[in-house]
């Protein structure tokens, strides 16, 4: 039964796929790739399937996986914390800034938030290149909207077209858990949150990412929709500070947004470790750390 | 109980079964070989040890005592093949003192294969074994499950095909001192160049009926090159959060110190 | 013909399996086989002020066996002809050398035909971009490589773009790739973004300054890059034999091969 629901439900935008295929569409569209969407898969039979192993998706994580499999060839960056949260001046997004693959620190250097246009903005959890690719990709779907209906998409839209998008792949193996947050004249601070199962929800405040528990802990007991503009960015950037403390998949460097109706602002993007003991020393926090001999 | 603890095999077959990975044994992953000649044998060995990709020594010591005229070289596991040998080494010390002769070294060959034919290969060591007995020159390769060769030249290890190409072109029967230890040099230097598994310098032991004569680092091909830049950092470049100050007549209460002359850069800031 | 016959049940060329094909279904067979081979060797890239370098090693491994001792791991993407002597970007990659010759084929061709379009070369920010998309193409069957893309931006300052086997991609100042990039980046972040450096007296406690990051000059690059190889051959096993080292600036792109260690 299983064989023959994987035989007959393979998503839409991949019937048809060979390798051959898509090297010619590659010659074709060499300076403006098409909008139609064509991935290579690997060269695992897909006709009569007697076990799940065999399944292109299993081959994927497999190769790919490092928790499942920690000998696994190919390491994808993974890890991270991300938060946003509405009240009443807007949207705060804030995240840290590290890539691990495994146990590697691939970069402690990553911009976690994207930017999809002047007024949404996006968040990376999970796969690093699922989410940079299809929130380019949004931005693309965006800015056509706009172009065919002459106004600004909704971020209830955006964030649809995205979860649409990702259902399409659900059980391929594409990670992501990203949150979407804009400001528009009929919805006003708008934020939702969409991960690569394929759910979307709207809410005031989210926590994404390995460090999302530690991040949660300092957002909750602190949140208030009517925080002031300069209580809501220290909140998020102490929420996203004590993840970093106790997450050792997450650090680097805290960058900090604020959306508002007339588009983002970018609070900077700031090392953790002089923040952290500022926190320390001049807010007496962080007791757990002391530096004294004996 | 002599012998090995296996206390711990039940608990570490169930960690493993969970998927916990077995801990990673320094393996040298090596080129050995021995070559008889008229008069005597010569063995050899490069010197890297390897902790998968990585080299976890570059100058190790892979020829091993066994008695004054057996020496042994050994490839595989390097915990297995340093503590068989010395094993060995013992049992046949013990057992030339009870018959009052020189041990032989078909006996040496004779214990270690029944000691790793008993572990079934879960001991890997692998050896090349050389001497001289009152019963004449000897050389023999011992694998990790009990089996033997006796043949005028030997090869073991991950270059041993390397090696081997050596021995198979310009090996002659009734060859001098001298050509034995360049044929045994060029064959570990083919190991060292072509297999990954092997690198530095070649080690080799030349024994005679009366003396064995260790050249320790007898090639040195891979000097490492001088650093093109200096990497001294200035004093105070590292951060310090807290500091404690040991002064030498304190520390000097539980070690002894001694006072080292240095010179110029080398010199150490050190509290009067 | 004869050499796509020899296997009959696959029909196809022949290839090393891992797995001899198990069961038949509908009369149909199976075959398992792994695509991915690691062939080692390490790359390096440094962005400076007016410049960027790309260097690699030149060894190519499988398993403990050295396959050739030259074997270039970066390469000048984007000229209009192919002898590259207009190129304007450098690539490196690492990982499996058969997937990376392909990206760089695919790349190399992509560039030329934007040349050809538009009558100019491609910018570095727009290959980078392009390159991200070309790998995420392949994302359910990834090149296995870790690629680096370098060149000089609009402002003419050295530019070196990292990416992840899927496309995953960030402008950085320096990056090390490939088996030894656990053992080199750590050194790159200590002399290249000066990390964990202070500036001595500069203050007490939490006072002490953090050294300031600035630009290294080009000959100060060479020289970082160069004990970063030596260094890297001395401890893994799969690095060594040659240093291709690639420069780009202003004038174009300069080449220089150094002697490693062959052992």
């Amino acid at each position: 039964m299983d064989s023959l629901v994987a035989r007959y439900s393979r998503p839409a935008a991949f019937q048809n796929e060979t390798l051959s295929d898509d090297q010619y569409d590659d010659f074709q569209n060499d300076v403006s790739p098409s909008l139609s969407l064509k991935f290579a898969m690997p060269p695992v039979a897909q006709l009569t399937m007697s076990s799940y192993l065999h399944q292109p998706s299993a081959w994927l994580r497999a190769a790919t996986d490092d928790r499942s499999n920690p000998n696994c060839p190919i390491k994808i960056a993974h890890g991270t914390t991300t938060l946003a949260f509405r009240f009443k001046d807007g949207i705060i997004v804030a995240t840290d800034s590290r890539a691990t693959a495994g146990n590697w620190i691939a970069s402690q250097t990553v911009k976690k938030v994207i930017e999809i246009n002047n007024c949404l903005l996006g968040t990376m959890a999970g796969g690093a290149a699922d989410c940079q690719y299809w929130l380019a990709w949004l931005g693309m779907q965006c800015r056509l909207h706009e172009l065919r209906h002459k106004r600004r998409i909704s971020v209830a839209a955006a964030s649809k077209i995205l979860a649409n998008l990702v259902y399409q792949y659900k059980g391929m193996g594409l990670s992501m858990g990203t949150m979407c947050a804009g400001v528009t004249p009929e919805e006003g601070p708008a934020l939702y949150y969409i991960d690569s199962d394929g759910t979307r929800l709207a809410g005031n405040l989210f926590c994404v990412g390995s460090g999302q528990t530690f991040a949660y802990g300092v957002l909750d007991a602190e949140y208030r929709y009517d925080l002031s503009e300069e209580e809501a960015l220290e909140l998020g950037r102490r929420s996203i500070l004590a993840a970093t403390h106790r997450d050792a998949y997450s650090g680097g460097y805290i960058n900090l947004y604020h959306v508002k109706e007339d588009g983002w602002v970018k609070h900077g993007f700031n090392d953790t470790n002089p923040i952290f003991w500022k926190t320390k020393l001049e807010k007496g926090e962080f007791t757990n750390v002391t530096s004294s001999l004996e | 109980m002599p012998g090995f603890d296996f206390s711990n095999y039940n608990r570490n077959a169930a960690l493993h079964a969970q998927g916990v990975p077995l801990p990673k044994a320094t393996s040298t992953g090596t080129t050995i070989v021995g070559c008889i000649y008229d008069g005597g044998v010569v063995i050899a060995a490069d010197t890297r040890a390897t902790s998968g990709p990585i080299v976890a020594d570059k100058n190790c010591e892979k020829l091993h005592y066994i008695s004054p005229q057996i020496w042994c070289a050994g490839a595989g596991t390097a915990a297995d093949t340093e503590f068989t040998t010395a094993l060995i080494s013992s049992q046949l010390e013990l057992h030339s003192l009870s018959t009052g002769r020189k041990p032989r070294v078909v006996t040496c060959m004779t214990l270690l294969k029944q000691h790793l034919f008993r572990y079934q290969g879960h001991i890997g060591a692998y050896l090349v074994v050389a001497g001289v007995d009152p019963t004449g020159t000897h050389l023999f390769t011992v694998h990790a499950h009990g089996s033997t060769d006796k043949l005028p030249y030997v090869t073991m290890g991950s270059g041993s095909l390397a090696a081997m190409s050596v021995f198979e072109s310009q090996w002659k029967p009734n060859c001098t001192k001298e050509d034995a230890m360049s044929l045994c040099s060029l064959a570990i230097q083919a190991g060292i160049f072509n297999d990954l598994g092997s690198g530095s310098n070649v080690d080799l032991a030349v024994i005679t009926p009366d003396k064995t004569t260790l050249h320790r680092g007898f090639v040195k091909p891979n000097e490492r090159s001088q650093k093109l830049k200096n990497y001294k950092f200035k004093r105070g470049t590292t951060a310090v959060l807290n500091e404690k100050i040991i002064t030498k007549d304190d520390i000097g209460k539980y070690v002894s110190v001694h006072e080292l002359e240095a010179t110029g850069e080398e010199r150490m800031d050190i509290d009067p | 013909m004869a050499m796509f016959s020899q296997n009959p049940v696959l029909n196809g060329p022949n290839y090393s399996f891992a797995e001899v094909p198990q069961h038949a279904v509908d009369g149909l067979r199976e075959h398992r086989f792994n695509p991915y081979t690691d062939n080692g060797g390490s790359t390096l890239a440094i962005a400076g002020a007016d410049f960027a370098i790309i260097a690699g090693d030149t060894r190519l491994t499988a398993g403990y066996s050295i396959n050739t001792r030259y074997a270039p791991k970066v390469f000048k993407i984007g000229g209009s002809t192919s002898s590259q002597d207009d190129a304007n970007i450098l690539l490196s990659v690492v990982g499996f050398a058969a997937d990376g010759e392909a990206l760089k084929e695919r790349l190399d061709a992509v560039c030329k035909m934007y040349r050809y379009r538009h009558g100019k070369p491609m910018s570095v920010s727009a290959c980078a971009k392009r390159l991200s998309t070309i790998l995420y193409q392949k994302r359910f069957f990834p090149y296995y490589v870790h690629a680096i893309l370098g060149g000089l931006d609009e402002d003419g300052t050295g530019a070196v773009y990292s990416y992840d086997p899927v496309g995953s991609y960030e402008r950085e100042q320096c990056r090390a790739g490939g088996a030894a990039a656990s053992l080199i980046m750590p050194f790159l972040d200590n002399q290249v973004n000066f990390k964990n450096q202070y500036i001595p007296g500069s203050g007490v406690g939490h006072e002490l300054q953090e050294r300031e990051r600035v630009p290294l000059p080009r000959n100060e690059v060479e020289v970082l890059v160069k004990d970063a190889f030596d260094s890297a051959v001395e401890r893994h096993i799969e690095v060594g034999d040659g240093l291709q080292m690639m420069i780009i600036t202003k004038d174009g792109i300069e080449e220089r091969l150094l002697p490693l260690k062959k052992d």
